[in-house]
């Protein structure tokens, strides 16, 4: 019985090893994988990260918000030779955006660089724990949970004129020769409607000029930022009827639209970095220069000028908007037409309305049908 | 017309990525293995072709590239599928966590590999696959128009996968003997059939399905590929218990998917259908309340295989 036994423990025990054994080999297989991956960034885990910036929903080579500031945070630190790192949050929530913003606080960040409006309530949180820590918030100001603004002195909020840039795109596809657009947004968040009430206006201003009104622009926000065969079948079916070019302002489901009219033979506008490389179809991109953006806040930071308590509106003016003219694929539209409404708009000399109008249908314009699809 | 001739071409791109991964969860789970992987299958098949794709893109001729592309999508969801198998056959482990490991595992592993050799996490791949008109057959009044062209290459291997796999579990003997080993394996271990082999056959055939389902959907449908199929493996398991886990019931469920997706994101484009005083939601709930409905109808006499997620022990009798 006693020997039975012994060698039925001997047995587990065998059984064990075998399993426990292979159990280490895999996690020292992912270690060494892991490790490699490491060595290339040249950080070691001592070094302290003085420049952070905390992603917001997506990823941070997304191709738009998240990329362009970390792009901006990277050019400066390169030049400089410092150490930059971004932190990702486990999930989409106040608490969790703070646990991420804190994490790089203690990992020695003097400077945090948030995109997005949903930051507006951890930076407001934050800028008064850390007095020390310099906050950069992009497209948002810091408030309370009952919409009190205040913007301390170690935090400056930066917003763009995302309905210039969107002005820009909706002229320069009229003057272009379009006559049927179409706009699809992510969700209807504040910079996604300016982008699309710009476009909307552009068109129509475009229109004005030529004296032409047989303008049509589609209206549409697809409910979601992320890419889907729905989202290219929507497109696809615009495409089919009379639609000639959308504007996708969508983050990741504007590479559906992409598709959609790349399958069609049609034409698309990229948003908020130049996406011209990404397909043939892309006629020009609506962009707004976050990484300059970021880049010279930074260096004005290094001076000891850092742009306390401040709102900045980026826009025409200051270059941080704006069409690639190089890499866009226009038949008509040139650099002179271009730099001339540019100038306009850098002027204030054109008024654009912005998402104060909560529908679009409730935009002033003469000569563009817009229909809203809901 | 022409309207209509574009809702069948949307369809497809819906319908056969769901048919191709249905079918092969139907392989799976006929012998016996539950398998609610094909998500995280469908995600690595993708993730190997397309990367392939993208590494050999001028070296060939489009079409074939796209064909050796669903080879290797095929054999790499089906080896993904064997860790699934090893699992739930040898280690007698519980099914449904093993194949949501394999879901956590492989968008995991396709963003790793894919930000250490190209920095980011989109594969991107330039698409010259897509058939404006096929030779020939794109010139047949009607039925030209409707199935031969603005396709691709994916849409007839997916027919043609359909009509084997629909052949092989219906009249040959390795179908019978993967069907009894998912209703009484007891049974056919009692007559010589190895129950062992043939759920690893099972497992490993749903997996070759399910990779290629991954790149019959990325393909039609986006311009890079960012570690993800939206969920559609898990429709595709929708699919196969809409469809009673029999081929042609499949092919039903798949289409009847495909057609309430398409209109359900189509319809802004379509003129009658805008007209209607329908409110969007409406569209966008359809396919779910459709197969709402259909299930309370038809589910009272479920097809399931009875052994289904019951791992196979020779020694209980």
């Amino acid at each position: 019985m006693i020997k039975e036994a012994v060698n039925y423990i001997k047995n587990i025990k065998g059984e064990c090893m075998k399993k426990i054994l292979c159990f280490m080999s895999m996690i020292l297989a992912v270690v060494f994988v892991g490790c490699g991956g490491k060595e290339e960034g040249g950080a070691s885990k001592t070094k302290v990260y003085e420049y952070a910036l905390v992603t917001d929903v997506g990823t941070i080579d997304d191709k738009s918000f998240n990329q362009g500031a970390w792009e901006g945070v990277q050019a400066y630190t390169k030049e400089k030779n410092l150490p930059a790192k971004y932190y990702k949050p486990i999930e989409k929530s106040d608490e969790a955006y703070m646990t991420s913003m804190r994490l790089a606080i203690k990992g020695g960040a003097k400077v945090v660089v948030c995109p997005g409006f949903l930051f507006e309530n951890p930076v407001w949180n934050l800028q008064q724990e850390y007095p020390d820590v310099k906050f950069i918030i992009l497209d948002g100001a810091p408030h309370s949970g009952n919409y009190k603004y205040d913007i301390k002195d170690n935090t400056v909020a930066v917003f763009y004129a995302d309905q210039q840039a969107g002005f820009l795109a909706g002229y320069a596809a009229v003057k272009d020769g379009y006559r049927n657009l179409g706009f699809m947004g992510g969700i209807a968040v504040p910079p996604v409607v300016n982008f699309g009430y710009g476009y909307v206006q552009g068109a129509d201003y475009a229109a004005k000029e030529l004296g032409i009104d047989d303008v049509k622009i589609k209206y549409t926000y697809l409910g979601s930022f992320g890419p889907s065969p729905e989202n290219m079948a929507k497109a696809a079916s615009w495409y089919n009827g009379d639609t000639d070019v959308i504007f996708a302002c969508a983050g990741g489901a504007g590479n559906s639209v992409m598709k959609a009219a790349e399958t069609a033979g049609k034409a698309m506008i990229g948003v908020d970095v130049d996406q011209s490389s990404e397909s043939e179809s892309v006629i020009t991109s609506s962009m707004k220069n976050l990484g300059k953006s970021v880049h010279d806040i930074l260096n004005l930071y290094e001076k000891g000028e850092f742009p306390g308590g401040q709102m900045l509106r980026l826009g025409a003016e200051s270059g941080n908007v704006g069409l690639p003219m190089e890499t866009s694929r226009f038949k008509k539209f040139t650099k002179d037409d271009y730099d001339m409404i540019y100038d306009k708009i850098a002027n204030n000399e054109i008024e654009i309305q912005t998402n104060l109008i909560p529908e679009v249908t409730g935009l002033k314009v003469d000569k563009v049908q817009v229909e809203l699809v809901k | 017309m022409s309207i209509l001739y574009f809702l069948v071409q949307q369809t497809m791109f819906f319908s056969i990525p769901l048919l191709i991964v249905a079918l092969g969860g139907m392989y799976s789970e006929r012998s016996g293995i539950v398998n609610i992987a094909l998500e995280g299958i469908m995600i690595m098949g993708a993730f190997v072709s397309v990367f392939f794709i993208s590494s050999y893109n001028d070296a060939m001729n489009p079409q074939l590239l796209l064909i050796l592309a669903v080879l290797v999508a095929g054999l790499s969801g089906g080896v993904f599928a064997l860790f699934h198998a090893f699992a739930s056959i040898n280690l007698k482990a519980d099914q449904v966590i093993s194949g949501t490991a394999l879901n956590m595992f492989a968008p995991a592993f396709a963003i790793f590999i894919a930000r250490t050799f190209g920095g980011t996490q989109y594969i991107q791949f330039v698409d010259k696959f897509h058939i404006v008109k096929v030779p020939v057959l794109g010139s047949i009044p009607i039925v030209g128009r409707l199935f031969f062209q603005n396709a691709y290459i994916t849409t007839y291997i997916g027919f043609l996968i359909f009509i084997v796999a629909a052949f092989v579990i219906k009249y040959t003997r390795f179908g019978l003997r993967l069907r009894s080993c998912g209703e009484h394996p007891q049974a056919a271990d009692s007559v010589g059939i190895n129950v062992y082999k043939i759920r690893y056959a099972g497992v490993f055939i749903s997996g070759i399905l399910a990779g290629i389902g991954g790149i019959a959907f990325v393909i039609p449908t986006s311009t890079n590929f960012d570690a993800s199929v939206a969920g559609y493996g898990f429709l595709a398991l929708a699919v196969l218990i809409f469809g009673q886990w029999r081929s042609n019931k499949i092919f039903i469920a798949a289409f009847f998917f495909g057609i309430m997706k398409t209109i359900s994101s189509t319809y802004s484009g379509i003129p009658i259908l805008k007209d209607l005083p329908i409110p969007n939601e409406i569209y966008k709930m359809a396919p779910y309340i459709a197969t709402l409905v259909v299930l309370v109808f038809f589910s009272k006499k479920s097809q399931a295989p009875r052994a289904e997620g019951i791992p196979y022990d020779k020694g209980s009798r």
